[in-house]
């Protein structure tokens, strides 16, 4: 049972010749579930999710959370909604507490219910001991916990979390995951946006791909990478010649795809133990030595690497 | 509203957290009323006093001498005509007529009576017509029983010349006493008060002039403190996320506005108590108009630190603004130096502005004893720009950069 439908969401800034953020976004989160927006910078995540929040009005099209609409019932999507910014969006030179009392009053809660909720939340983001420090003082992934925390405290039924392991070192990373699958298992809807194609894959149940402002890919992990043919990712160097190795292995048989980027050579070929010696083979032939060899069996990488003809860069 | 409340609470908070805020919301200004207080001639209170005597007998001599040493008024010997127009050009709180007869009068054991004249409300007046009266009177009382000593001493005391010494002195006592308080009882030397003209033009000085100058100064000022956690409120996007929770955006800038005055109210108390205790200002002749000049100026400050934030967006952008703005309007209004002292066109466009009529309302309660009906003209004149303010910031105001 979905409790997010978009319908053919679009957002153009300065119209009628402004850049169109959004363009026609369309997908749907199930109850309970952890979907996924990739895509690189640019891409129209954070558009969505700010339109999905109520604080960008659509250029078109519409979405209902909780089966209210964001343009004409934003109060009460509102209400079912809590949003962790991409950015800390917290009160530096508050103690972690008073930034949470005044979220929790912001949403709503007070009295004996508030402070309730608020040592609850602490308990969560294991910062009780920390709790009277200013955020400030706090480490940068303290900081992403009580931002997160601050989106619970009403206990919402949908969470948007808007790439919050972004410049955070990988143990604080692993908590805050760790913590989102918690929330899901606790049968909280959470949609998620990140560039890191590692955390969608672990984290949702669903994924959707997004590119310049639109959906070009929605299923699971497994259905996505099987849309483009369980292909493998074989990046090469070459110490010299490397435009017309790359033009020459595109010929070679098992190789579906070959491109520059930057200065290596990425094939996309259907068995890579088959076709690595084919490829060595023909840089021989050619006089060129390779240097480097990467092999990445399918992931979602490949996949917006194959939709895009671009690499989703982590 | 409890919204609104929290929001301007925490606006609040962190003020009071940020020193630097206290540094510029408080010390400075004292300081700098210290300082232009000094400057204005602060450190001495004495009024200045013309002095016209048409009288060259000893009383006269004496009170005009009493008052030359007097801690209370400083006083300058003129003809009665330059006394006058010296009251007329505000440059004495008042001048002292003594006329022809007056120690005549005194030494006849007649009422001797003084003229005062001053502006209308001028409070400096009246603290000279009680030292003139309090200096006067002694004055007149001592002759009177000077006279009465020396009809005594005009009297054989009688009786047989084998009397004492201590027996005359008796007998003098017994006849000067009911002499000394029959002359005692007459009215002595009265002070007479002929206003002249209104005391619109009277320029303050020294603490009077710098502690409201300081006032308004730094009042607007502190707009760089809140203006600039708003702007940084905007580019840590905590403003956007407020607006992700059930705030509305009226409730939001409400709580802005309402965390500005708040900001700018408690720091008025904190200068107007500095004023009144450490400077000796009477901010507290009229309460009631004290308050609605507080009101007038807080609202003006928060609403025009409420639009600088909603159209500037850097904290450089906000601090140069606000520094000219702040300055430039502080001297247009008068705060650094009295408008009277100025042209008619520097003082037509200072009242363009209504911190201009807050000074006046200010300085009026302070020296002329301004009520609430007297700074309603000023108030008013507030409340119009505070609200085309708040307006203009409500249109402007914006969540993001």
């Amino acid at each position: 049972m979905s409790i997010v439908e978009v319908q053919e969401l679009c957002k153009q800034y300065d119209p009628p010749k402004g850049v169109l953020a959004v363009d026609g976004v369309s997908f749907h989160i199930d109850k309970g579930e952890i979907f996924s927006l990739l895509g690189p910078n640019g891409a129209g995540k954070s558009t969505t999710i700010s339109m999905l929040s109520c604080l960008l009005r659509p250029s078109g099209g519409d979405a209902l959370v909780d089966g209210h609409s964001v343009v004409t019932d934003s109060q009460a999507v509102k209400e079912a909604i809590g949003v962790v910014p991409q950015d800390i969006a917290l009160y530096p030179d508050m103690s972690a507490r008073e930034n949470l009392l005044f979220w929790g009053k912001m949403y709503g809660l007070a009295g004996a219910e508030l402070h309730a909720r608020v040592d609850e939340v602490l308990e969560l983001i294991t910062l009780v001991d920390r709790q009277k420090d200013r955020v400030e003082k706090f480490s940068g992934g303290m900081k992403r916990r009580v931002n997160i925390g601050v989106a619970l405290l009403h206990k919402p039924r949908v969470l948007y979390l808007d790439e919050p392991t972004v410049g955070i070192d990988p143990q604080s990373r692993r908590s805050i995951l760790d913590g989102i699958l918690a929330l899901r298992d606790q049968g909280m809807t959470i949609l998620y946006t990140t560039h890191y194609m590692a955390e969608a894959q672990e984290l949702s149940d669903r994924i959707g791909i997004v590119d310049h402002g639109k959906m070009i890919a929605v299923g699971t992990n497994e259905e996505l990478v099987r849309s483009v043919g369980e292909e493998a990712h074989v990046e090469l160097s070459v110490d010299h010649y490397l435009e017309g190795m790359v033009e020459r292995w595109a010929d070679v048989p098992g190789v579906t795809k070959a491109m520059i980027d930057e200065e290596r050579a990425v094939l996309l070929v259907q068995d890579a133990n088959e076709v690595l010696p084919r490829l060595f083979e023909a840089a021989a032939a050619a006089g060129s030595r390779i240097t480097e060899v990467n092999v990445t069996e399918p992931n979602l990488e490949m996949v917006f690497l194959h939709l895009t003809g671009r690499a989703l860069r982590e | 509203m409890k919204r609104i409340w929290t929001l301007a609470s925490k606006d609040f908070l962190e003020t009071r957290r940020d020193r630097l805020a206290l540094l510029f919301t408080v010390v400075m200004p004292l300081a700098f009323t210290a300082f232009f207080g000094l400057m204005f001639g602060g450190g001495s209170d004495r009024l200045p006093l013309a002095i016209s005597s048409a009288d060259h007998g000893a009383p006269a001599t004496q009170l005009v001498s009493a008052l030359a040493r007097s801690g209370v008024v400083k006083t300058e010997m003129m003809t009665k005509d330059d006394a006058e127009k010296a009251v007329d050009d505000n440059k004495v709180a008042a001048a002292l007529e003594i006329p022809a007869g007056f120690s005549a009068a005194l030494a006849a054991g007649r009422p001797a009576e003084l003229t005062l004249v001053s502006t209308a409300g001028s409070s400096g007046a009246q603290t000279v017509q009680t030292e003139v009266s309090a200096l006067a009177g002694p004055l007149a009382a001592g002759e009177r029983a000077a006279q009465a000593a020396v009809a005594v001493a005009g009297t054989p005391p009688g009786g047989d010349s084998g009397a004492s010494a201590q027996d005359l002195k008796d007998a003098a006592l017994l006849m000067a006493r009911p002499l000394a308080a029959q002359s005692l009882a007459q009215p002595v030397a009265t002070v007479r008060v002929v206003e002249a003209g209104t005391a619109a033009g009277q320029i303050p000085n020294g603490f009077v002039l710098s502690s409201p100058g300081m006032l308004v100064n730094f009042i607007l000022f502190s707009l760089l403190t809140a203006g600039i956690a708003l702007i940084q409120e905007r580019r840590n996007f905590t403003l956007q996320r407020l607006m992700t929770t059930r705030v509305r955006r009226w409730e939001l800038i409400a709580g802005k506005a309402v965390g500005m005055f708040a900001l700018t109210f408690v720091q008025q108390i904190i200068l107007i108590g500095a004023g009144q205790l450490l400077f000796g200002v009477d901010y507290l002749r009229d309460p009631a108009a004290l308050l609605l000049m507080m009101v007038a100026l807080s609202l003006f400050a928060s609403t025009l630190g409420l639009l600088l934030a909603a159209v500037l967006s850097s904290e450089q952008a906000m601090i140069a603004t606000t520094v000219i703005v702040s300055m430039s309007v502080a001297a247009l209004s008068g705060a650094w130096f009295p408008l009277e002292i100025t042209g008619p066109a520097f003082q037509f466009v200072g009242h363009l502005l209504p911190t201009a009529w807050i000074l006046d309302g200010l300085r009026g309660i302070i020296v002329r004893g301004f009520g609430v009906a007297d700074v309603l003209p000023a108030f008013g004149v507030a409340l119009a720009w505070s609200a085309a303010l708040f307006a203009l910031a409500v249109w402007r105001f914006r969540l993001s950069d």
